[in-house]
């Protein structure tokens, strides 16, 4: 949490309690509101409206991740397993039973949150470096082999399905263009940070974060540890499904390529980047990875004529960038770009009396 | 019973890679801490730099013997400039660091090389199988097997008799206490990373001769990951009898198992095997037990 504003007190509790605390931070909601829904949309342009909905499916699949990494101490690197599962049973129960496309989207993500407390349950019983190796077999065990190798067999449709334009519809509106992702995106980015964000202030989340701090202390005051672990991995995986729902609106067909492990380690990367412990970090942390990579594509596309190969070799050369971004963060800013943004917002909240 | 008895030689014969593998993922576990998960690459480097050697006409010992040094020196460098920063982080920093390294070399190989498969080539075995009783193996597996071994007992006498093999085993043993005695450990961690570079690199080198090189290769740095949970995290004949039983298991499941789950089961098995490992027995064959419930 970062500090009042200097001269600004709370008089009563429910002030205290407010999920926005002061004006200001009201005032900075909606015009990030207004950015997010006129400026985007109206003036960004399509390349800007695909980039964002890049940044929005990072951030839902991120969310995931640093709930159980960063707020649960539960480290996954098998993530991209529940955008799987979440995108996979959207589109089957699309093309299969024509269900509508959110009660397809609220089944991927009840259906992904159970398959996070069924690779969950190891948890209960192991920790730290063990752990991430069940995260790891949940990663292969689902995309490697159930979904490749069984469900991608249902209906006769090959490895991949295709999703014909207007198989996704909303009610009488079909979702064919970049606009309309932009928006449902952008809706669902929201209300899942604020659900989670308050669910974070709740007795729930105060019990994650004891888990992360100490389970064994946590345990001696009275938090069911398994419990609640399981209760994490629910509600990742069913941000995860929902994510994995979102993103096959942005797609022409559905492969398990899109889940490969690289995923989950790039999900990983983006709350490492951003953050650790902090819902701020998931936004900074997809912001910086998705906008360094198209950087990356403008630096790239001029050298082309100088250097043919170039283009063919961007995918590896993605990797290296990837990696090395985290490697450096990791060692100079082991904090993330969220404590950089909570200094700068402190400076200026405490300003003119810092100490 | 042939076709159980074939599985299970060519299982031992793979295994016996894979144990070299393992066994520079546990040194450097055991000496500094470091859960590395970016074996994989490193025996994509090491592989790399056989292969390009022995195109270019070197020998093929000659080209492993270069691999080694080079591996060795790669390894001092990367403990260096990347891990010796991180002593005293915490867990998920390092290992993050780890996936982060190995993306950065996943991504430098296949810049360099690219990503087509290549071979070593003329070959280097007798591309002619020998068959003992019915069971057909490949002189390629008894060559990279009887590497394998050669390998795992120079380390071993490596460990056993020489001033870095003891001070290696100091450090993991107790770090301040070796201190103490004034035993260097970011020596130790370097030279620890050194050789987890040669172990993977000559593994990845051998393996490839069986089926060729890609960027693929690098796989096998997950499959040391249920070898090493099976055998203990730290402990060295862990990691041998682990990589050899990961090995045999991987063959004889894609041997048995494939007619009730066809596709990718020889790839899954080792995992879901590890799974189950770490339900009954967290702490592997020969691990500390550190006993915690939580």
């Amino acid at each position: 949490m970062s500090y009042l504003p200097c001269g600004v007190y709370h008089e009563v509790y429910r002030q205290d309690h407010a999920f926005w605390q002061t004006k200001f931070v009201i005032w900075k909601m909606i015009l990030l509101g207004v950015f997010i829904f006129f400026v985007i949309p109206y003036f960004g342009g399509l390349y800007a409206i695909s980039v964002t909905n890049l940044i929005f499916y990072t951030i839902m699949g991120a969310l995931g991740v640093q709930l159980l990494i960063g707020y649960c101490g539960q480290v996954t690197l098998g993530h991209a397993a529940f955008l799987a599962v979440g995108a996979y049973t959207s589109t089957l129960l699309m093309l299969q039973w024509n269900v509508p496309y959110l009660a397809s989207m609220l089944c991927a993500g009840l259906l992904a949150g159970l398959w996070g407390i069924l690779f969950g349950l190891p948890s209960a019983k192991v920790k730290g470096f063990y752990l991430i190796m069940t995260s790891l077999a949940a990663q292969f065990v689902t995309v490697e082999f159930i979904l490749t190798q069984y469900v991608s067999q249902i209906g006769g449709r090959g490895q991949a399905f295709s999703l014909p334009p207007g198989t996704i519809t909303i009610g009488p509106m079909v979702i064919d263009t970049d606009t309309k992702v932009y928006y449902l995106g952008a809706i669902l980015t929201i209300v899942l940070t604020m659900g989670l964000a308050n669910l974070l202030r709740s007795k729930v989340g105060r019990a994650w974060v004891a888990i992360r701090d100490n389970d064994i202390a946590a345990e001696t005051m009275g938090i069911n540890i398994v419990t609640y672990k399981l209760m994490a991995y629910f509600v990742a995986g069913f941000i995860g499904g929902v994510a994995g729902a979102f993103w096959v609106s942005n797609l022409a067909a559905l492969s398990p390529e899109h889940f490969q492990w690289f995923w989950s380690l790039w999900l990983v990367g983006v709350i490492l980047i951003g953050g650790v412990g902090s819902l701020y970090g998931t936004i900074f942390g997809a912001l910086f990875m998705v906008l360094i990579l198209e950087a990356l594509k403008f630096i790239i596309i001029p050298l082309t004529p100088l250097y043919p190969a170039i283009g063919m070799k961007m995918m590896s050369l993605k990797d290296a960038v990837f990696g090395l971004a985290i490697v450096v963060f990791l060692i100079y800013e082991p904090n993330g770009l969220a404590y950089r943004w909570w200094q700068t917002k402190n400076y200026f909240n405490l300003w003119p009396f810092s100490y | 019973m042939q076709l159980f008895l074939q599985a299970l030689i060519t299982g031992i014969m793979m295994g016996g890679i894979y144990a070299l593998v393992a066994l520079g993922w546990t040194l450097i576990y055991k000496c500094s801490g470091v859960l590395n998960l970016a074996m994989g690459e490193l025996t994509l480097i090491g592989a790399y730099i056989c292969l390009t050697l022995y195109l270019w006409g070197v020998p093929f010992l000659l080209a492993l013997l270069l691999t080694v040094i080079i591996g060795f020196i790669l390894g001092l460098i990367t403990e260096r400039l990347f891990l010796d920063k991180l002593i005293g982080e915490p867990v998920l920093t390092v290992i993050m660091v780890t996936v982060g390294l190995s993306f950065f070399f996943r991504g430098i190989i296949a810049f360099i090389f690219g990503t087509d498969t290549v071979i070593f080539d003329p070959p280097v075995f007798p591309m002619k199988p020998i068959e003992v009783g019915g069971i057909i193996v490949g002189q390629v597996y008894i060559w990279s097997f009887i590497a394998a071994i050669v390998l795992l007992l120079v380390f071993m006498a490596f460990f056993q008799y020489t001033r870095w093999g003891l001070s290696m085993q100091a450090t993991a043993d107790d770090e301040m206490a070796a201190l103490s005695l004034g035993v260097s450990a970011r020596f130790v961690y370097a030279i620890a990373w050194g050789i987890a570079f040669v172990s993977a690199g000559v593994g990845g080198a051998l393996l490839s001769n069986i089926n060729g090189l890609n960027i693929s290769v690098g796989y096998l740095g997950l499959l040391v990951l249920p070898a090493v949970v099976l055998g203990g995290l730290n402990s060295v004949p862990g990691a041998i009898v682990g990589g050899i039983i990961i090995g045999v298991l991987q063959n004889l499941s894609g041997t048995y198992l494939d007619r009730f789950f066809p596709g990718g089961v020889k790839e899954i098995a080792p995992f879901i095997f590890m799974v189950v490992i770490l339900f009954y027995k967290p702490f592997g064959l020969w691990g500390w037990e550190r006993i915690e419930r939580v």
